[in-house]
């Protein structure tokens, strides 16, 4: 299997005033295409640092990280930027979609930053997702939760992704929605999507297939 | 750059009207300023150049007064007389001899009373006396002739109207008619403000009759020159050259109406710069408040910045949607101020100047186009630096904004 993502002894260092802070420490891992993986521990721990990483939001201190083949740490802002768009799929904890976009277009902007529109595209994401099309032209805040979950999760898969990174995916439903949206991913992964889980539910958990957990920034298992 | 980011732009002005409105309303009061202004110093400008458009090319010679050696000028001279500041016979031929073959005029003139018909009230206006050959190189007429004899006269066209005068009315010249009466034999145009002589309001006789009338014998007021060959720049320091050898004892002041006329245009001009410099504070302060509206743009924004940036929007992507916003507010704000600037400019000029002609000039043209153009670049500029600062937060500070 094709490696998608691999951390060889990463090292992320925050400088502060008091003193240095150090979030990862020596951290070396892989995770192969098609994986389903849920990154777990207390707060404080790493995780947060480990999805910025893996989500070229920012560069580690030393070590090298390769995602989809490419070496990101010489990579410029444009570069991770463009890496963002094309390889990367976001889906935050709080939805975060776009207050003043309608639900088809929340779905479309990464591919219009692409710079180009196929809105047979956005259907089919939006079908995949289980959304139902009277709901396209309404705008975020009149959804659910849940149906705003989906529409984040409609999001990330737009441009085919080679990754999907999920910041605490069902942290803001209520069980039995936090259920459905778990189990759409077990759906696109079943399917072949890469997804990565941070989260802190054991109930999540164990939808992946693999756990890696993280102490003190290091991985403990 | 996605067409997206300029729909979003469009959309937070929408559902920030108030806001939006307020700042566009302080670009508009800007531009008005700025243009309306402008609108008034252009008008001010056409106004005075109307009135001195009879000016022309001339130079203007009169008795030197200013200082204590000036006044001394008569025996120097060889004839202007010091306690009536008069321009002697001698200096007139030597002015006559340094603008050839430019043609010098000598003049008289005074003021005395008049009677028009039988009974009328006594009225006092200005009397001038030059050659009748040069009559038609300083003055056009409305109606009459120029050939008024020796009892005859030209009058001036406001003259005329406000007395009602026509060719052949007489006028009783002195008190209860001492100097004599005048037939008048023309109207003359109307001249406006001017510099050698002021006919609207006078009235023009032969030197005959003044020297007659005024016991004057060739001791001239002032003499015009009519430059039509060379320049009066030039002809101005020729004859101060010639008449004002020393530096002391000066015989004449000399006039160049061209440099007279520069100057006033410059000072019109100091004058309107000034005044929309005031209008510019207004802009400014309209800028600061473009600004401070951006920055809470920015503000707000700052979790959905760090959205866009994570899942791949470029940071000169993000500016341009802050740029957009600013601009829209701009032209908006600085066409509309166009629009009213207009209106308020016709106001301003009918209020102090009493008269909108000059309203659709060129000039005025530009002062809108300017204050238009200045207000959105004001927008623009303003709108850069919170654009900026949105466009390089940190994704991963901005995604934890709450």
């Amino acid at each position: 299997m094709k490696q998608v993502i691999q951390f060889e002894d990463v090292v992320k260092i925050y400088p502060l005033k008091a003193g240095d802070v150090t979030a990862l420490n020596h951290i070396s891992f892989s995770v192969e295409r098609g994986e389903f993986i849920s990154i777990m521990g207390p707060s404080g721990s790493g995780k947060s640092t480990l999805l910025s990483l893996m989500g070229c939001l920012d560069t580690p201190t030393s070590g090298s990280i390769s995602m989809s083949g490419r070496a990101i740490r010489n990579m410029s802002d444009e570069e991770l930027t463009s890496f963002r768009r094309d390889k990367i799929g976001f889906i935050f904890q709080y939805f975060n979609l776009f207050p003043l976009l309608n639900i088809m277009e929340n779905v479309s902007f990464p591919q219009m930053l692409k710079g180009g529109v196929n809105e047979e595209k956005a259907r089919e994401v939006l079908r995949a997702v289980q959304l139902d099309e009277r709901l396209y032209s309404h705008t975020p805040m009149e959804l659910s939760g849940g149906q705003q979950q989906r529409v984040a999760v409609a999001r990330a898969l737009i441009n085919d992704p080679d990754i999907l990174l999920c910041d605490e995916p069902t942290g803001n439903l209520d069980s039995k929605t936090g259920a459905s949206i778990m189990e759409l991913m077990t759906e696109l992964n079943r399917k072949g999507a890469t997804i990565i889980v941070v989260t802190h539910d054991h109930g999540v958990a164990n939808y992946t297939n693999r756990t890696i957990r993280i102490v003190d920034g290091c991985i403990a298992s | 750059m996605s067409a997206i980011f300029w729909e979003i732009a469009k959309r937070n002005i929408r559902i920030h009207m108030l806001r939006s409105t307020l700042a566009m309303l302080g670009i508009v009061i800007g531009v008005v300023a700025i243009a309306s202004m402008g609108i008034l110093g252009n008008s001010m400008v056409a106004t005075v150049s109307e009135s001195l458009k009879s000016v022309g090319d001339s130079v203007i010679v009169s008795p030197y007064s200013g200082g204590g050696g000036g006044m001394g000028a008569g025996g120097g001279g060889g004839g202007s007389s010091s306690a009536s500041l008069k321009i002697s016979d001698q200096n007139f031929q030597q002015i006559k001899r340094v603008v050839a073959p430019n043609v010098a005029t000598p003049v008289y003139s005074t003021s005395d009373h008049m009677k028009i018909g039988v009974g009328s009230d006594d009225i006092v206006a200005t009397i001038y006396a030059l050659p009748a050959e040069d009559v038609p190189n300083i003055m056009k007429l409305q109606a009459g002739d120029y050939n008024n004899g020796n009892s005859g006269c030209l009058v001036g066209s406001t003259f005329a109207k406000d007395h009602n005068l026509k060719v052949g009315s007489r006028i009783s010249i002195g008190t209860d008619g001492s100097k004599g009466t005048l037939r008048v034999t023309g109207i003359i145009e109307e001249r406006g403000m001017s510099f050698d002589i002021s006919t609207d309001n006078a009235l023009v006789v032969t030197p005959e009759w003044f020297e007659n009338a005024y016991d004057r014998n060739k001791d001239y007021d002032e003499v015009v020159v009519k430059v039509k060959e060379g320049d009066t720049a030039t002809i101005k320091t020729n004859i101060e050259k010639q008449l004002n050898k020393h530096k002391d004892n000066k015989v004449v002041s000399v006039t160049d109406s061209k440099a007279t006329l520069s100057s006033i245009y410059s000072t019109f001009s100091t004058v309107t710069t000034f005044v929309t410099a005031i209008g510019g504070i207004s802009m400014v302060v309209a800028g600061v408040s473009i600004f401070n509206i951006m920055m809470m743009s920015v503000n707000e924004r700052i979790k959905e910045i760090g959205i866009m940036r994570s899942i791949g929007t470029q940071k000169r992507e993000v500016m341009s949607m802050f740029i957009y916003e600013a601009a829209i507010i701009g032209v908006i704000g600085s066409i509309v101020g166009g629009i009213l600037s207009v209106l308020a400019g016709y106001a301003v000029s009918a209020l102090m100047l009493g008269t909108t002609k000059y309203l659709l000039t060129t000039a005025n043209a530009l002062s809108v186009g300017e204050g238009v153009s200045f207000g959105i670049v004001i927008c623009l500029l303003c709108g850069i630096y919170p654009a900026w600062q949105a466009a390089n937060l940190n994704p991963i500070d901005a995604l934890r904004h709450e």
